[in-house]
């Protein structure tokens, strides 16, 4: 059955913005892009899907400075008393909602992101030894290039571990709590019920997005052209 | 109130991990289907299978080895491991990479690595890849052999393999060595150097043995000249005396010398008396003669020592 | 020598040091790194490739220093054919190319491949001499070298030299100098700098040339010193008349003259480097003095006559004549008197078919007469005379002839030829440290590629100097920012398949 819009537009409220929405699946496609084209060998999608998820990464990072209430670092991330406390609190049943992230969730953001930007980073300077290597492979000796690719390759099996924890927590929700975050992080709205009482979510607007998206963007392309020099 | 969109919390979380743990080994598990190499990595650490060793004698250890280290194990081996391939263990060469086994023991032509170092070097999936010299005839060969022949790790050797070849090891310097052994003689060698200039000589820069050559001063070099240079007598190696005033006056000197391997007299004064003398030689290796010094008869006792003679009656 | 003033030797050594490289390397790295500079001045580079020690007394920049390690050989007798003698004809049996004799060569020989004359497909060529095995170690040779076929137990053979210079010029200067470009010092220029020289009186690296004028298709560059300081330069010596030209006084000048000449120029010389302390002029000093010397000593090592007719009779050599056979004789000499590099070069063995005296049938024919016993002679009066075991002998050409009859301009010849290869050619060595009786290498059936351990030019190079008791890497010199080798910058192998 159908939801009415109009009950819809009262018993749903808006907590995602548009650019997190967009940054989250993004990133779901390009990991799974620069996963297979470095394993069925690749290269020039590899480097180009790794240099898009640099730029995502600095967009994020900066989008958690200046954007929406709820992409913002400061409001998500807490202390690891509070994380503590707050899977306590998971465990033992209470039904305390956050809009956003929860202190656990935030703690998976800034992991994956820290992580994932690592990854782009030993990817810059790592080389197949044959005829690949990034773009900034040349800035730095062989064996640190070599070294670096060794590290690229570890990051990787920790970046899956990462994303099996996350689905197995975003899983959890779903079938232990029956609190679905998939939905929202599509539509960028979730059912009253499943919010605090108290809410208060700003958006920035989209143009600001925009600019700094053109930023990273640049920073980027940037970094593409020093591999071509 | 419910939420239409969630299947509102139907399961308890001890199913719910239960099934997160039992896809988790699932997933493993085809993880281990899919890389050999990760699969037979995960027993081994589990304990429920060892790791195939091969003999330190062995073909493959004395032959295989070394020549897969020089040419392979830099791309795969522990620095960087290319198509999931190590190939710097026996265990690891035997596990194979991304793709499965490299080697089929007793099948050549369906040796993945075999077939790799084969192709010519302008296809792009050409062992070494481009930019590296591809493996020469003989480390063909001897791969090649191996592997038809079982890639054992236990058979020491394979008729037909070519003969290793040596490669030459340079001598390290050591010149803080060389200095302490020559600093016994030290002192008489600068003193005879500056007396007989550019006739005395280390043998190399790292050595404390000497090499006199006096033929640069002729005549002007003596019987009491020789005797000159005996506080060196321990070191000298080469002595070449071609062409001096030397008489058989010397001959119990140079017999006496303990060290000395090679010995030139031809157009010296000495006779047959200095080479029978030289019987006594310890460390003689070499003698040259002039034409008339000696008859066969003076050199047979050195050539029954195996020194090797030059010059005499055949020489202008 | 001449009482020439005393010189700082400390001060020499500090300008030595003080290179314009040095100056502006400091410069650009501002006051820092000249602080930094100063006081690391001492710590030596340490390492594999790290430079040995060439300091010398500039007054003997010949004198003599000893090798790295223990030598097997002491001294070199290079015999280089020039034009590039066919190995076909004389070392690499090819019984498969006979039976292809007069066929087209396949299209993989010419496709895509550059070759000096060969135009469209020519076709292939057999060996135009008998071949057969020979001494106890079963070489092969064909009948052009019945002499040096007594000797073949001596040798080693090497069927599997390679170069990539398919062009005379750059392929000699590559064969030594060891870079097919003009400018690098020569084998012989590195060896005497490396080794100096056991006769002060006569010059450390002698060449000797026949059959061709005075001159190389590469020139004096041949045996120039490169970047190396110019003392240790071949010096060119006629085996005919007077060894160096202008080395004798003038008729109306007698020597006791000249050495009063000499004792002036030296003088001033000496006022000259104490005012603006260019080594090169002490070593000028010094060469002045070594051609004094040689005034007396060249004459006397150069002159054949002394030698019985015996001797003569075996080399075939000719007073007074210019020629292989007394290139050689004098090369023995020149080695029993301690010189430390000599250096042969007979010319005319280009055998392209065009003319007739470069044809195989004709010239090089005559090429191995003129060749073949004064080689053997050689090889037997160095053994006789317990020089052998302590010389490097080395005879070869700059590149092989291809196993293509040579069609110049695409049409059949009259002369039979063969043009210039690059990819396989044979070298033989003899003497101390190298193997007796073998073979090494080996070419394809047809004698076109190597099947079988390819010896690069800088590998024969590499072995010549661990022979004589270097580190190939660590005779270097420093020059346009790099510690130039002779072996170039590409890695060098050992051949110790061929080392006794």
């Amino acid at each position: 059955m159908r939801p009415d819009p109009q009950t819809h537009a009262q018993t749903h409220v808006r907590v995602w913005d548009l650019p997190v929405r967009l940054f989250h699946w993004s990133i779901v496609f390009l990991l799974c892009l620069s996963w297979f084209s470095a394993d069925q060998g690749y290269m020039r999608v590899h480097l180009v899907s790794g240099l898009t998820l640099l730029a995502l990464l600095l967009f994020r990072i900066a989008w958690g400075l200046v954007g929406s209430t709820t992409a913002r670092f400061r409001n998500f991330l807490h202390s690891p008393r509070r994380v503590a406390e707050y899977l306590k609190g998971l465990a033992g049943g209470d039904k305390i909602f956050y809009a956003g992230h929860n202190p656990a969730g935030g703690l998976m953001v800034v992991a994956l992101i820290a992580v994932l930007l690592a990854q782009v980073a030993t990817g810059l300077f790592a080389n197949d030894g044959v005829r690949f290597s990034g773009p900034l492979a040349l800035l730095v000796s062989e064996d640190v290039s070599t070294r670096l690719t060794g590290i690229h390759g570890l990051i990787f099996d920790l970046i899956l571990l990462l994303v099996w924890c996350h689905v197995v927590a975003v899983g959890f929700y779903l079938l232990v709590k029956g609190d679905n975050l998939i939905w929202p992080m599509v539509t960028g709205k979730k059912h009253r019920s499943y919010l605090p009482a108290e809410l208060n979510i700003v958006f920035t607007r989209l143009y600001i997005a925009l600019l700094l998206l053109a930023v990273s963007a640049g920073i980027a392309a940037w970094v593409m052209i020093q591999g071509d020099l | 109130m419910e939420d239409r969109a969630g299947l509102s919390g139907r399961l308890s979380a001890a199913a719910y991990f239960g099934c997160v743990a039992l896809l988790t080994l699932a997933g493993a598990g085809l993880a281990m289907l899919a890389r050999p190499a990760f699969a037979h990595g995960v027993l081994r650490t589990l304990g429920l299978e060892t790791a195939p060793q091969a003999q330190s004698r062995s073909f493959y250890a004395t032959r295989v080895a070394p020549l897969l280290e020089t040419r392979c194990v830099s791309c795969h081996g522990a620095r960087r491991e290319k198509a999931s391939l190590r190939l710097d263990s026996f265990a690891a060469l035997l596990l194979g990479g991304k793709h499965g086994p490299v080697i089929r023991p007793g099948d050549v032509r369906n040796s993945e690595l075999y077939i790799r170092i084969s192709l010519p070097a302008s296809d792009e999936r050409a062992m070494p890849p481009s930019g590296k010299p591809p493996l020469t005839e003989d480390e063909k060969t001897v791969i090649r052999l191996w592997i038809a022949d079982g890639a054992s790790g236990a058979l020491q050797t394979i008729a037909g393999a070519p003969p290793p070849v040596a490669e030459v090891k340079i001598p390290q310097d050591d010149p803080a060595a060389a200095q302490k052994q020559r600093a016994a003689l030290a002192q008489s060698v600068r003193r005879l150097q500056a007396r007989f200039p550019g006739t005395i000589l280390y043998e190399s820069r790292s050595s404390a043995n000497l090499e006199v050559n006096a033929s640069l001063l002729g005549s002007a070099f003596g019987d009491a000249e020789l005797l000159a240079l005996l506080p060196l007598q321990a070191r000298i190696t080469r002595l070449d005396l071609s062409g001096t005033a030397v008489t058989d006056t010397s001959a119990p000197v140079l017999a006496g010398m303990p060290a000395l391997r090679s010995l030139r007299i031809g157009g010296s004064r000495m006779t047959q008396v200095t080479i029978a003398a030289l019987r006594q030689a310890r460390a003689l290796k070499s003698l040259t003669i002039g034409s008339g010094q000696a008859g066969h008869g003076a050199l047979a006792p050195l050539l029954e020592k195996h020194i090797a003679i030059y010059g005499g009656d055949d020489a202008p | 020598m001449a009482e020439g003033g005393k010189f700082d030797h400390l001060g020499l050594m500090n300008i030595q040091a003080d290179t314009r490289r040095h100056f502006l390397g400091w410069g650009a790295g501002g006051l820092g790194a000249f602080f930094l500079n100063s006081t690391m001045a001492g710590a030596a580079p340490a390492g594999e490739n790290a430079p040995l020690d060439f300091t010398r007394d500039p007054a003997t920049p010949l004198s003599v220093l000893p090798p790295q390690f223990a030598a097997k050989v002491k001294r070199v007798i290079y015999l280089h054919m020039g034009g590039a003698p066919s190995q076909l004809e004389l070392f690499d049996y090819k019984p498969v190319l006979a039976r292809f004799h007069g066929h087209d060569c396949p299209e993989s020989f010419v496709k895509g491949k550059r070759l000096a004359f060969i135009q469209g497909i020519p076709k292939l060529l057999g060996p135009m001499f008998p071949f057969h095995r020979a001494g106890k170690s079963g070489t092969w040779i064909s009948d052009r070298l019945p002499h040096l076929e007594k000797s073949i137990d001596d040798l080693c053979v090497i069927k599997s030299m390679k170069t990539d210079q398919f062009n005379h010029a750059p392929a000699q200067l590559l064969v030594h100098t060891g870079d097919p470009r003009t400018g690098h010092a020569s084998l012989g220029s590195w060896v005497t700098y490396g080794l100096g020289s056991e006769n002060q009186n006569l010059p450390g690296f002698i060449v000797l040339i026949s059959n061709g004028g005075t001159t190389a298709n590469a020139g004096k560059p041949l045996w120039g010193s490169g970047f190396l300081p110019s003392v240790y330069q071949g010096v060119a010596c006629r085996s005919a008349g007077e060894p160096v030209l202008y080395l004798d006084n003038p008729k109306s000048v007698s020597r006791a003259e000249r050495r009063k000449v000499l004792d002036a120029v030296d003088e001033i010389n000496q006022q000259t480097y104490r005012t603006f302390g260019n080594p090169e002029t002490v070593t000028r000093i010094a060469q002045y003095e070594m051609a004094f010397r040689m005034q007396l000593e060249a004459s006397d090592a150069m002159d054949i006559h002394r030698e019985p007719a015996a001797v003569l009779e075996r080399y075939g050599a000719e007073p007074g004549k210019t020629s292989y056979a007394n290139n050689c004789l004098v090369a023995r000499r020149l080695a029993e008197r301690g010189v430390r590099y000599i250096q042969l070069y007979h010319w005319g063995w280009d055998s392209h078919g065009t003319p007739v005296d470069k044809g195989l049938n004709v010239g090089l024919v005559g090429r191995c007469r003129e060749t073949d016993q004064p080689t053997a002679a050689l090889l037997a009066d160095l053994k006789a005379r317990g020089l052998l075991e302590d010389t490097l002998v080395i005879w070869g050409g700059e590149f092989g002839r291809t196993p293509m009859w040579e069609n110049r301009g695409g049409q059949e010849m009259e002369f039979i030829g063969r043009d210039h290869h690059p990819n396989c050619f044979s070298l033989w060595l003899a003497g101390g440290g190298i193997k007796r009786g073998i073979s090494y290498g080996e070419t394809d059936e047809m004698g076109y590629e190597i099947a079988r351990n390819p010896v690069e030019v800088r590998d024969l190079h590499a072995t010549i100097l661990y022979l004589l008791g270097f580190d190939y890497r660590r005779l270097n010199y420093p020059y346009q920012g790099l510690d130039q080798k002779l072996t170039g910058v590409k890695p060098a192998r050992i051949v110790s398949e061929i080392l006794a």
